[in-house]
C-alpha cells in the first residue's frame, strides 16, 4: 500500500512537473512571438525614419549646402566633376533599378533593411549636382527620384511587416488555445 | 483602403509611376532648357561677331560718328536690349543709350569680373563663360556678351591710331540681348511636357485600373459572392463564370462542396435505426 502511495505520489509529481514545463514552454514560446511582433513594429517605421531623413538632406541641399565651400573651390580641389548630362543619367539609371529592385523585394515577400541607403544615394547626386553647378536645374529630379524610391520602401516595409503581424498574431492565438505552436504552413507549394 | 487587393495593387504602381514620370519630366527639362539656352548664347555670340566685324572699318578709321550710327542702328533691332564699347580702361565710348558715354565700369562688375578677377586679366574665353544673365532696370531679363576687341597689325600699323603691337585687347564689346522669345519658347515646352506627363499618368493609371478591375476585381467579387452564397447552405449552387484560374478555384470550391452535401446529411442528421457500429 505504501508502496502504491509512494508511486501515485512519483506519478503526481511528475504530471505536476510535466504541465509546469509544459507551461514554462509555452511562456517562452509566447515571448518569443511577443519580441518577434515588437521587433516588426519596430521595423516597421523604419521606411519613415529614412523618408524623415531624406527629407532633411534635401532641405539642406534646397539651402545651397551652404557650409560647403562653393562649387569653384570644390572643383579647383578635386578636379573637373562629371557633366550635368551624366549624372542624369547615373540618376535615371539609379531609379530605375532601384524601383524594380524594392518591386521585386516586394513580390518575394523578403526581409531586407534596405532604407537608409537611398537618403546616401540621393545626397550623394545632390552634391554631384552641387559640385557641377548644376543642383537648381536637377533638385527636383533628385528629390522625386529619391521620394519615389523611399516611399516605396517604405510601403515594402509596411506591408511586409503587416503581413509578418498578422501571421505571429494567429500563431499567439494558436499557442494560447492549443498550448503549442501551429504546424509550418506549406509555403514551398507557392514559393 | 489597404485591406483592400485594389488598394494594395494600386498603391505601388501609383507611386512608381507617378515618380518615375516626375523625375523623367524634370531631367528633360532640365537638358531641354540647357539646349535652348546655349543656342541662345550662341547666337548672341555670333551677333557680337557680326557687330564687331561691321565696327571695324570705323574703328579702322577711328570714324566715332559712324560706330554710333552703326550701333545705333542695331540697338534699333527687335530685342537687342543695349550695345556697347569699352576702351581698355572700362570706360564707354560707344553705347546705343548715348547717356552712357564716357561712364566707367568698375572691373569688379558683373560680367567684367570674369576676366579682371586676378591681376593679370584673362585675354581669351569660351562662348559660355562671356555670357551672363540678369534683369536690367526695367525688369527685363536680358542675356549679354562681353566680347573682347583684339589688337590686329592692322590696328596696331594703322597711321591714326596708336596702340602698342604688344597690346592683345584693346577694348570690349557688350550686348545684350531679350530673352523674352527664348523664356516664352521653355514656358510653352513646360506647359506641353506637363500636359503630356499628366495625361500619361492618367491614362496610365486608368489602364491599370481597368485592367486590374476586368481581370481580377470584378471575377473576385463574382467569387466571394459565390462562396458566400454556398455558405449560406442549401443546395449547391453551379458556379458563374469566372476567367482564368479563378474558374479552376470555384469549380473546385463545387466539388468540395457537392461531396459535403452528400456527406453532411448522414453525418448531421444520422438515421435514429441507424447502427451505430456499421
Amino acid at each position: 500500500m505504501k508502496a502504491d502511495g509512494c508511486s501515485m505520489e512519483a506519478a503526481g509529481k511528475d504530471k505536476m512537473a510535466t504541465g509546469s514545463a509544459a507551461r514554462d514552454a509555452k511562456s517562452v514560446l509566447r515571448q518569443g512571438l511577443m519580441d518577434d511582433m515588437a521587433r516588426l513594429r519596430r521595423f516597421s517605421n523604419r521606411g519613415l525614419f529614412a523618408l524623415s531623413l531624406f527629407i532633411i538632406a534635401s532641405t539642406v541641399a534646397w539651402r545651397g549646402f551652404t557650409f560647403l565651400p562653393t562649387p569653384q573651390q570644390l572643383v579647383a580641389a578635386m578636379g573637373t566633376p562629371p557633366t550635368p548630362f551624366m549624372i542624369s543619367m547615373v540618376l535615371v539609371l539609379y531609379t530605375f533599378s532601384a524601383i524594380i529592385l524594392s518591386l521585386s523585394r516586394m513580390m518575394a515577400g523578403v526581409y531586407h533593411k534596405s532604407s537608409f541607403c537611398h537618403v546616401g544615394y540621393a545626397l550623394g547626386f545632390y552634391l554631384f549636382y552641387y559640385v557641377a553647378d548644376a543642383l537648381a536645374d536637377n533638385y527636383w529630379a533628385v528629390f522625386g527620384a529619391g521620394f519615389t524610391v523611399l516611399c516605396l520602401e517604405s510601403y515594402r516595409i509596411w506591408t511586409f511587416c503587416s503581413d509578418q503581424l498578422g501571421r505571429k498574431q494567429e500563431q499567439l492565438d494558436f499557442l494560447e488555445r492549443n498550448g503549442r505552436m501551429p504546424p509550418e504552413e506549406e509555403d514551398s507549394l507557392y514559393s | 483602403m489597404f485591406e483592400r487587393i485594389a488598394g494594395r495593387a494600386l498603391v505601388p504602381v501609383g507611386i512608381v509611376v507617378t515618380g518615375f514620370l516626375v523625375v523623367c519630366f524634370v531631367l528633360l527639362y532640365a537638358a531641354i532648357k540647357n539646349v535652348v539656352l546655349r543656342d541662345s548664347v550662341e547666337h548672341a555670340n555670333n551677333l557680337a561677331g557680326i557687330v564687331l566685324k561691321s565696327t571695324r572699318h570705323a574703328m579702322l578709321k577711328s570714324d566715332r560718328e559712324l560706330n554710333q550710327a552703326i550701333i545705333r542702328n542695331i540697338s534699333e533691332q527687335k530685342g537687342v536690349q543695349h550695345v556697347r564699347i569699352f576702351n581698355k580702361k572700362g570706360t564707354v565710348v560707344v553705347s546705343s543709350h548715348p547717356e552712357e558715354v564716357n561712364r566707367q565700369l568698375d572691373k569688379k562688375a558683373e560680367g567684367c569680373v570674369v576676366c579682371h578677377e586676378k591681376a593679370q586679366p584673362i585675354t581669351t574665353l569660351g562662348s559660355m563663360q562671356k555670357a551672363r544673365s540678369f534683369k536690367n532696370n526695367l525688369g527685363a531679363d536680358v542675356i549679354a556678351i562681353t566680347a573682347p576687341i583684339y589688337n590686329d597689325p592692322e590696328c596696331a600699323n594703322a597711321a591714326c591710331h596708336f596702340h602698342p603691337a604688344d597690346q592683345k585687347v584693346l577694348g570690349t564689346l557688350d550686348i545684350g540681348l531679350s530673352q523674352e522669345a527664348t523664356l516664352a519658347s521653355l514656358a510653352s515646352i513646360r506647359l506641353q511636357m506637363i500636359i503630356f506627363s499628366i495625361l500619361t499618368l492618367v491614362l496610365t493609371m486608368a489602364g491599370v485600373i481597368a485592367l486590374l478591375k476586368m481581370i481580377v476585381l470584378v471575377p473576385m467579387r463574382k467569387l466571394q459572392d459565390f462562396a458566400e452564397k454556398n455558405e449560406e447552405g442549401g443546395t449547391a449552387l453551379h458556379p458563374p463564370k469566372l476567367p482564368y484560374e479563378l474558374d479552376r478555384i470555384a469549380q473546385s470550391f463545387y466539388c468540395i462542396r457537392k461531396r459535403l452535401d452528400n456527406v453532411e446529411p448522414n453525418r448531421v442528421n444520422p438515421s435514429p435505426n441507424a447502427d451505430p457500429n456499421r
